[in-house]
Formats: C-alpha cells, structure tokens, sequence
C-alpha cells in the first residue's frame, strides 16, 4: 500500500507530515510526496492566509484529478477554520482536525481495512508523533511545543493550534537522542511559539541549554520564534558550537504604532536589541524574519519604517505578506484597511528589497570554506546549509547525503 | 489540544457606574485566571463576541468585567440590556498582562489606564492590596473614576481632560510630565493605542528601560 503526503504551510506541518510518513514507512507502507499511485493521498492543509487556503484547496482538488480512485485524507489547520466548506466541497473525503492527526495512521489503516476510518481518543495526543530522521528533510524536525496564547490581532493560529502547552523536556530530549542516534546531522525545533515554552518551571532557554548538551556530532536549529521572551540564559548560548547561528525573528512591522495594533509584544528597539546582543556574539549571525504589509491603518510612513529596520538589521532571508483577512480576528474589524494595490505596491517594494539585503548577506560567505551539511548531490555536485543557513554548492565525488563537510564552496545563487 | 471554548456564565448583578459604564457579575462556573488576564464574552445567542479584562480578583467568588456602551456596537448594547439570571458565554483566560509571581513588596509600580483601562488594575489591587502602585488614570469626566475608592488612599490619581473635578486636570500624558517616574519603577500601561504609544515615549525618556514597561492595548 502505498500512502502520498501533501504538506502545506509552516516548518510544525513538515514535521507532523514527516512523522506520520515515518510511522507509515515502520508499519510497512510506502511513502511518497506524489499522489500517483497512491492508496491514499494525506494533504496536510495551512490556514493562516487567504492564500494559504486557496494553496489547500488547489492542492485537493489536484490530487484527486490525478488519481481519482485514491482514497483522500485531509488534516492540518484548514479542517479547524474551513470544516464545513471542506466536507462540503470533498465529500468523500475523511477530514480529521488538528487534535487527531497524530493518530492519522489508525485511522488510515483502520480506512483501508476495513472501509472504516475510525479513531478513538486513545490513538492520538498533541506530542505523540513517532521520531523520524531523513524522510521528506534532510534536517530532523523535533516538536517542543504547540498552540499560541498570544492572540495577535492579525492571526488566526491560535484559534486553529488552540492554547499553547509545552511537551515535557524529557520527552523533547528522548527525541533527540533518539534521532541523533539513527544518524540526525541536524535538529530543528519546532513548534507554534516556541519562545513560550514553559514547562514546569523549565524555559526555552534552558530547554535549548540541555539539547545542546546531548552527546552527539549534530547542529541545533531553532525555527521560527518570537522576539518577546529572551533572556541572558538565551544569550549566554549564542556561539555554542552546536546553535546554528541562525534565527528566524519575527519582526511582522518595523512601526512601534502597528506592533501595539498587532498586539505583538515587543518594540522596535527591544527587537533591535536581541539583534545587537546577538551580533555582538557573532557578526555574522544570520537573522530571518516575516514582515506583513499593509496592515490597517498601516500609514507609507509607517510601512518605510518596516523598510529601514529591514535594512538595520541585513536580514538573510525575509518572508513578506500582505496582509490577509482573517475572520473572526480583532484585525478585520479595525477601521482603515489598505487598498490591495497599495498592498501589493509595498509587497514589491519589500520583495526587492529583500532581495537585495540577501545577496548581501551572503555575499562574504561565497567561496569561502563553511561546515555544509549535504543535502544533495547532482552531477558531480554537492550542496546544502551552512550553518548561517546560507545555501552552498561544491564539486564533489561523495554522493552521501546528510553528511557534515568543511569545505571550500559557493553561494548556491552565486553559481555562475 | 485544548481550544479555548465558550461556557454560558449566568449574571448576578449589574451595576452602573455612569449612564453608559457597568460592571457586569457573573458566576465564575470555576473560570481561572490570573489578575491581568482577560476572556472573550458576548450575549448568549449572540455570534460576536469582545474582550475584556477581568475586573474582579481571582480571589473573588464571583467574576466580573466593566464595560463601556459603545452605541454603535455589536455587543455592548446588548450586554447593556441583559439583567441578573440572564446568561451571557465567556471563554477561558488568556494573556500575558500579569505580574512577576516573586514581585518585591516594596518594588514600585506605576499602572497607567485610560477609560476602562483600569479593568486589570483593579484586579492587580483587588488580588494583591498590599502593592506599592500609583495608578493613573485617564478620563474625561471625574464621573468617570470607576469606583476609586477600591484604590489605597492617594494611591489613584483621575487626570480629567475635560472637567477640573478629578485629581489632576489634563491627561495621563501631562501629568507624567510633570511627575517623572524614577527609572526603577514597574510599568503597566492598558487602553487605547494612542495613550500607550505616548506614555511609552515619554517613560522612556524618563529613563525606564522597555523591559520594564508592559502594554495591554484596547481598541
């Protein structure tokens, strides 16, 4: 039997698809990321813009035109804001919310055995996913936390995630050892505000602290995170040879004004200051981030504001929306909302950019000699991350992936 | 996953404060909270809902929120009607608006509110009377200054910008100014947008560093 996944949306997705494709692959399935073929496609949905909902429903729909007799699963984020347009629009199809996706495999298995996709509450907790290493990433996503307390005015994730809960460390650590003993090269953690994470006691900081002391030859990745709970433990941490030198920080706007209508809890200077502490660790450290434009009421003014942060800081990477509408949130009854124009208008100003921050960014990385950690190989060429998160190619023999190589490489866009 | 869910909460007493201000008192059907926290509440079959600030301690055998009539509004002409033994749904507890569980006695705290604002201050107070705090709060009538007498004795200072009857007239703004804060101070602003974004200013100016200044921002 063979089961294909379809996974949409954030970097929590990726590790829920990978470890339901890991528990599938052990009980003897075969998996893959193409519906054809497949006994049954599981489409991982994403909900958090207008876009992302389109995304899911396209990808639906696709799936079941290429194969039709495929047996259609559907979970993620969209089955909690979209349940009703779901069922209405697929039918046949067996929707399980967020709750129940990690019992995704009893319920699968129990739908083709017996034509019956039951699932009891025993099947499935929040943090009841199998360890996994190398099934759709090379990098080894490792959950710590879900749900969000924070209620950003913009956002509908805590209405999807619901409230934020913190997966005991032992349990964090076990997944750890577990994956850097089947040969993880380098863990991501991941989670829906993983700077809230507080588990009896226990903050991010000393959480990271322990991972970091795990034996093993493996880098410390930490996905996307709040700038609103940093402590000196966090920065005492900054240049451990096992912390990727990397954050992605999320920024959303570079107005004090937007981010006090957002309900974000930081400021610019306070953003700026994890930044210039970091920095004053390592200059090089890589910082990414997700900008929204066009936020109502959001002023040129305001907007230029974002800009000049941007370039303070020389981020490596920077994700953009425009600004989407969410029901239900505090944001879509405030007055004054942007023309789409003027949205898309700053959109490409902030795309350009931001391009133009990257190819500075990772301009003094190009041929120089990186730790890279190989995650392809073609045609006589070996590429992946830096531990800055810099893409970098190299010739090479070696065909292995998720090996560590030091080595004189490239900026994988500077490629002539 | 535990999503936050709406539980029908039915009312004892309402009570007016000024004609278009009240506090509403419901049962607290076990509702937790910490004093700072606020819930989502709307009439019971009703589809919109608000936040509010819980008004009352979380010592408190009962719960209660204040709210401020907004004529054109969706929920609070309706809330305004409801009576004791009518029912309104509230959902559980959220935010971060709460203070340091090890707080120094003798740390000194300075909340500023404008309008119902003042929601978490009374619980901070209610919950914990011994707090070295001077509230101020913004208004524009001293009608306005909801029940100060649950506040210690010159510890509530009502800045009326439009009436000379409160304990200073101007607004919150001008009376920092005027009173600068020594930069050790605590400082817990919760209101409008505007109001924070100026008071922020000008504590910063004063010398408090950002990660002693918390916001609440209501719209």
């Amino acid at each position: 039997m063979r089961v294909a996944f379809k996974t949409l949306g954030c970097r929590l997705n990726q590790y829920e698809t990978d470890a339901l494709a890991a528990q599938f692959r052990e009980q003897g399935y075969e998996v893959s990321e193409q519906e054809e073929g497949a006994d049954v496609v599981v489409v991982n949905t994403c909900t958090v813009t207008n876009q992302s909902n389109q995304k899911s429903r396209h990808v639906i729909s696709h799936a079941g035109k290429v194969n039709p007799t495929a047996k259609m699963v559907i979970t993620g984020c969209m089955t909690e804001s979209h349940a009703d347009q779901l069922h209405q629009k697929f039918p046949g199809a067996t929707i399980i919310n967020n709750q129940a996706k990690s019992g995704i495999f009893q319920s699968v298995d129990a739908l083709l055995k017996t034509g019956n996709p039951v699932l009891s509450n025993k099947d499935f907790d929040l943090f009841s996913y199998q360890s996994f290493t190398e099934m759709f990433h090379t990098r080894s996503l490792v959950k710590i936390q879900d749900g969000c307390d924070n209620f950003c005015t913009f956002c509908i994730i805590p209405f999807v995630r619901g409230r934020a809960v913190s997966r005991p460390a032992n349990q964090v650590l076990q997944n750890v050892r577990e994956v850097v003993a089947k040969g993880a090269k380098e863990i991501v953690l991941t989670g829906v505000n993983i700077s809230r994470y507080d588990h009896q006691g226990l903050k991010f900081s000393g959480l990271l602290d322990q991972i970091l002391n795990v034996e093993g030859d493996f880098r410390v990745r930490i996905s996307s995170i709040e700038p609103d709970r940093f402590d000196d433990h966090f920065f005492s941490l900054v240049g451990h040879p096992k912390l990727a030198p990397h954050l992605h920080l999320c920024l959303q706007s570079g107005s004090d004004r937007i981010l006090l209508q957002m309900r974000r809890m930081y400021t610019v200077s306070e953003f700026m200051s994890i930044v210039d502490r970091v920095r004053a660790r390592d200059p090089r450290f890589n910082f990414t981030t997700d900008v929204i434009v066009g936020f109502p009421g959001e002023t040129e003014e305001e907007f230029e504001e974002t800009m000049d942060v941007a370039r303070r800081v020389g981020f490596g990477h920077m994700h953009i929306f425009k600004y989407s509408v969410r029901k239900n949130t505090r944001a879509e009854r405030m007055p004054h909302h942007i023309p789409d124009a003027v949205k898309t208008d700053r959109s490409q100003r902030m795309h350009a950019l931001a391009e133009e921050l990257k190819a500075a960014y990772r301009a003094p990385f190009d041929q120089t000699e990186q730790r890279v950690l190989v995650e392809k190989w073609a045609d006589g060429k070996a590429s992946g991350y830096n531990d800055y998160y810099v893409p970098m190619v190299f010739d090479s023999d070696n065909k292995k992936r998720n090996r560590f190589e030091q080595v004189v490489a490239r900026v994988q866009d500077f490629e002539e | 996953m535990r999503k936050r869910s709406f539980n029908l909460h039915k009312i004892i007493e309402k009570r007016d404060l000024t004609p278009s201000t009240f506090v509403l008192r419901m049962e607290r059907n076990g509702l937790e909270f910490v004093a700072g926290q606020h819930i989502q509440v709307g009439p019971p079959n009703g589809i919109h809902t608000r936040e509010y600030s819980i008004y009352s301690a979380p010592g408190d055998k009962d719960l209660e929120i204040l709210v401020r009539e907004v004529e054109t509004g969706l929920v609070t002409p309706a809330l305004k009607k409801l009576k004791p033994e009518d029912g309104v749904v509230i959902n559980d507890a959220v935010g971060y608006f709460t203070l340091p569980g090890d707080l120094a006695e003798e740390q000194p705290l300075l909340f500023v509110a404008s309008g119902t604002g003042i929601s978490p201050f009374h619980s901070f107070v209610k919950d914990r009377p011994a707090l070295n705090y001077r509230l101020l709060h913004g208004v524009r009538y001293a009608s306005e200054a909801y029940e100060r007498e649950d506040y210690a004795e010159g510890r509530y200072v009502a800045c009326t910008s439009q009436d000379a009857g409160g304990d200073f007239k101007g607004r919150v703004t001008d009376y920092l100014r005027q009173n600068p804060v020594n930069p050790d101070t605590l400082c817990y602003l919760c209101g409008n947008c505007d109001m924070i974004h100026e008071v922020f200013d000008i504590l910063e100016e004063q010398g408090v560093k950002s990660d002693n200044i918390f916001t609440e921002v209501y719209f």
